[in-house]
């Protein structure tokens, strides 16, 4: 270690150009770094649902399909008529819009003996204005489900002005110009915007938004704690500067290998932040320590000291984000956990290499005056904290464990309260306009989640149109399906016209035929291929309930088994079948990951600690930590979502930091002195203050999430806050207790 | 001198034929034939490349009548439509048997999948339809700005360039009323016979960037078609 620390400061301008170098070249990668907000695009392809929703996705174009919702009193009014009529038109004019279908602008067949009338549902230059017409324009509307439920609500309070985004255009400016062209016609209906190309656009303002107003606050956030733990520039600068300089890199990184931020990537700065500051922290601590004696000696010193446990600390801590590769469901986590831990080996290494060089540049001759002041200052926190909780200690070793335990018992009641919840709706806040579109698209529109059943086979034989009207009824059979929609059922509808009723006809020549009044239709790439082997069953899922959604898969897994065969192969998918496997996947993922990086971080902190026993009790207090946690989000209703199933594995690679500071300073001092109650002394007052130092500075920096306009977020903040004070309990009141007992037998027995 | 000369007096021929008279020269240009026959071939081509393939027999007599009978593809052969006066057409299909009358209330409709509106198909004649402004005199034609009549247009203007020579059309661009180029034609004349002729219309769909090319050969004129040819009963073929 000698040595190493030697190399340090022997080649400080080396490094420091290096990272200057560095930082330039990744910072400028930077600029070609983009958001992809796309949930959909999240959706692993070894999970047989999501890869055939995404294929079907963007085979029949349902991703690219966006929607304003317009609310009133009554639909069925001229003016109300004459206001979409206004969004049809200034949507038409968009540019990137390829399509647009509303309720003023949607073809209408009607047939009779006489023959065929192909017009619109409402002629735009007449609209109906007197109460007569109107009144049979409602009676139009209900009597087809091509209008009902599907373009006006059942209850005829909202319609819906469906428009599609042309493939090369850019879709956020797009939603954008929709959004403020609907706005700056100033109706007095309610509009709304919903659909994916809307909700993407609207993930990606929340994510900008956050990146620009939650950077700057932790920034200032964590400074301040580190202004009132060092009372230095220095001690301000120096960790932020790390952490700013790995962020950079892990950003530049990430465009190098071309990936995207996604919606919890956003959060890599926040947490490299937090992270990171927390390494410069213990090196800074170490070398003001022995600053007192000698300038460049201290350096030495202190990083013969720190290189273990700061080089440990991190990769603990990369152990807990890299679990969530092995066993999460969306690929975004992966990605998270892929480059949170590139960050921070990035801040480990900048803390050991970078700091250093930076102090031993620099002059060393007012620092013992800082180290003088920042002893007084701290003997608050010796005072009020750290000398009582040695006493406490000392004194009533059982009492601290009898309370931990009942704590315990407690959290692990909470744990079986915990619920699951994987609908993307619960990202917004409460207030958010998104989520009322999602209710009206509930209560009125017959739900929001598609569902898609795909028809392998030849898509004009009579034999493959009829099961897919039979296939069609028998979902709508089920409490969450209100209405479905394929192109068997635009073929019924044409042959009704003319003349044969309303199904699909026995002979193919006739299918074959109505067809040619079909081609080219807008519709008709949404229901079938090009090459007409292919089609699907449109339909939406009303209920947002896991279990209603596992009931409909069964439901629809029997039917598909009976009916499925070599001539049309059926299959099902849709958001509620991704929702059943994300649910399953989030148990399986969370107890993954965790128990991945538990078993790796007691096998390593034993290999440190030369003994397994020693591992178990360092990993002890986290645990502790995690079981509080998850019971504090089962009886406070916070549910397991793809960003709070992150929080345990993360506390616990931070988290295990303030462990492995406690033995090692207990083992450091006990060797010393031989004196089991000095160590334990020595340790809470050397490496408690650190740790609480830590704590408020690693949690203050996860706190800001709270401000996040994501919810998922806010208590992935919130519940990391709680587990880095729990741990750090833990580490200094539980650990020292176990490490008491476990001595003092030691002692008594030699 | 001398080209100065003739630059002056077709300037001054164009001042005098405004644009209204142009536009009549191309409508001249394109009723001239009482009646034409010939094999059409629609190439529908989508935003990915992907073509397919109609054939048609067509039929057609003064402005307003105009039979089409398909052969190609296989499945819709025999299907039949016959478009009469005040946007009448009737539709035989075969497996069907009996004609129907299809009524079209929707002009901005696309023509069973074409990138031709019924509005663009109409059988009234341009001026009828548009009021032009002659926008410039180019070295080989002239650029017309037409206005639609009809408020119901789904279109704010159409910019038609114009054979200087012989009036026939070359380029036509459609404009939204939002002043957008939504659609595009494009027109290749040939002379058969007397008349001019347009072989191929490509009309590119915009925003769909969706195209339909539309090819004309083995064209016959003035044959004296009789009008018992475009007849409804006339749509289903006599038993062999």
């Amino acid at each position: 270690m000698d040595k190493l620390a030697q190399s340090i400061f022997k080649y400080r301008w080396v490094t420091i150009v290096t990272v200057i170098l560095l930082t330039a070249f990744l910072g400028y990668q930077i600029k070609d770094l983009r958001i992809n907000s796309d949930v959909i695009s999240a959706l692993p392809d070894d999970d047989p649902d999501a890869a055939l929703f995404k294929e079907i996705g963007s085979k029949f174009g349902g991703n690219d399909m966006g929607m304003i919702i317009l609310e009133t009193d009554n639909i069925f009014k001229t003016e109300v008529l004459e206001h979409v009529q206004q969004l049809t038109d200034t949507l038409r004019m968009t540019d990137g819009i390829s399509s647009v279908s509303s309720l003023t602008d949607i073809i209408d067949i009607k047939g009779d003996d006489y023959g065929i009338e192909i017009g619109k549902l409402v002629d735009e230059w007449d609209l109906p204005d007197t109460p007569e017409e109107l009144e049979k324009l409602k009676q139009r509307v209900f009597s087809k489900d091509l209008y009902k439920g599907s373009i006006v609500s059942e209850d005829g309070t909202a319609t819906l002005i469906i428009f599609t985004i042309q493939d090369e255009a850019d879709i956020k400016s797009v939603a954008n110009s929709i959004r403020e062209k609907a706005e700056s016609l100033n109706l007095p209906e309610k509009l709304y915007y919903i659909g994916s190309p809307m909700l993407v656009t609207y993930i990606s303002e929340l994510m900008y938004s956050d990146l620009l107003r939650l950077i700057p606050v932790a920034f200032i956030l964590i400074a301040v704690v580190l202004y009132l733990s060092f009372n230095s520039k220095r001690g301000v600068i120096l960790p932020l500067l790390t952490a700013a300089i790995a962020i950079t890199w892990t950003l530049g990184t990430m465009v190098l290998f071309g990936y995207e931020m996604s919606m919890i990537s956003n959060n890599i700065p926040i947490i490299l932040l937090a992270v990171g500051s927390a390494y410069s922290i213990h090196v800074l601590n170490k070398i003001n320590y022995y600053r007192e004696t000698d300038g460049k000696r201290a350096i030495f010193l202190a990083l013969t000291y720190i290189i273990i446990p700061v080089f440990l600390a991190a990769l603990t801590t990369i152990i807990g984000f890299i679990s969530f590769i092995f066993g999460a469901y969306l690929t975004i986590i992966k990605d998270f956990g892929i480059f949170t831990a590139l960050g921070t080996f990035f801040t480990c290494l900048l803390s050991l290499f970078f700091v250093p060089a930076i102090i031993s540049s620099l002059s060393l001759k007012k620092v013992k005056n800082v180290a003088k002041n920042k002893k007084k200052e701290n003997s608050a926190l010796s005072n009020y904290l750290l000398i009582p909780l040695t006493n406490l200690l000392h004194k009533h070793p059982k009492y601290i464990l009898t309370t931990w335990s009942i704590l315990i018992l407690i959290s692990i009641g909470g744990i079986f309260l915990i619920e699951r919840s994987v609908d993307i709706q619960e990202y917004f806040k409460k207030d958010n306009p998104t989520r009322a579109a999602e209710n009206i698209m509930i209560n009125k529109f017959g739900g929001s989640k598609p569902i898609y059943v795909l028809f392998r086979g030849d898509m004009q034989s009579p034999e493959v149109l009829k099961l897919m009207i039979e296939t069609e009824k028998y979902m709508e059979k089920s409490p969450d399906v209100v209405s479905t929609q394929s192109v068997a059922d635009l073929i019924a509808e044409i042959n009704n016209v003319m003349g044969e009723g309303y199904k699909i006809p026995d002979e193919r020549d006739k299918i074959e035929q109505l067809w040619f009044l079909l081609d080219g239709n807008d519709i008709m790439p949404r229901f079938v291929t090009d090459e007409l082997d292919e089609g699907i069953i449109l339909s939406k899922f009303v209920s947002p309930d896991n279990k209603a959604k596992k009931v409909f898969a069964n439901y629809m897994n029997a039917f598909i088994q009976n009916h499925s065969s070599e001539d049309c192969n059926i299959q099902i998918t849709g958001m509620p079948f991704v929702d059943v496997t994300m649910d399953k996947s989030l148990l399986k993922s969370q107890m993954g990951s965790l128990s991945i990086a538990i078993f790796f971080v007691i096998i390593l902190v034993g290999l440190i600690m030369r003994s397994l026993p020693k591992g178990i009790y360092a990993t002890l207090p986290i645990i502790v930590a995690i079981v509080i946690l998850f019971g504090v989000m089962g009886y406070a209703g916070i549910s397991l979502n793809i960003a709070t199933v992150l929080v345990a594995s993360v506390a616990l690679g931070i988290g295990i930091d303030y462990s492995i500071h406690v033995i090692s300073y207990f083992n450091h001092s006990f060797k010393i002195t031989g004196d089991l109650n000095k160590a334990i002394e020595d340790t809470i007052m050397i490496s408690g203050r650190a740790i609480v130092i830590n704590v408020f500075s690693v949690s203050g920096g996860f706190l800001v999430l709270l401000f996040s306009e994501m919810v998922p977020l806010q208590y992935f903040g919130l519940l990391i806050a709680l587990s880095m004070v729990g741990s750090s309990l833990g580490a200094l009141t539980l650990l020292p207790v176990i490490l008491i007992l476990v001595n003092r037998k030691k002692l008594i027995r030699s | 001198m001398i080209i100065s000369v003739i630059f002056f007096t077709e300037n001054f021929t164009l001042n005098a034929q405004d644009a209204v008279t142009l536009l009549q020269e191309m409508d001249n240009l394109m009723l001239a034939p009482k009646d034409k026959q010939g094999t059409v071939k629609i190439i529908l081509t989508n935003k990915s490349g992907k073509e397919k393939v109609r054939e048609a027999e067509m039929k057609q007599k003064g402005r307003d009548k105009r039979l089409y009978r398909y052969t190609q593809p296989e499945s819709q052969a025999g299907i039949a439509t016959l478009s009469l006066p005040d946007n009448i057409m009737w539709l035989y299909m075969p497996a069907f048997k009996k004609p129907k009358k299809i009524s079209l209330l929707a002009k901005s409709q696309a023509f069973t999948g074409t990138d031709f509106s019924y509005e663009d198909m109409e059988s009234k004649s341009y001026s009828e339809r548009y009021t032009p402004t002659l926008l410039n005199t180019n070295e080989d034609t002239y650029e017309l700005e037409l206005i639609p009549k009809s408020e119901k247009s789904k279109y704010s203007k159409i910019i038609l360039n114009i054979d200087k020579v012989n009036y026939y059309p070359l380029t036509m661009e459609y404009f939204n009323k939002g002043n957008q180029k939504i659609k595009e034609a494009t027109y290749k004349y040939q002379k058969t016979g007397n008349y001019w002729n347009a072989g191929e219309v490509t009309m590119t769909n915009l925003k769909k960037e969706h195209s339909t090319k539309i090819v004309f050969t083995n064209i016959i004129f003035d044959q004296d078609l009789s009008d018992d040819e475009f007849t409804v009963e006339n749509l289903v073929p006599a038993p062999e």
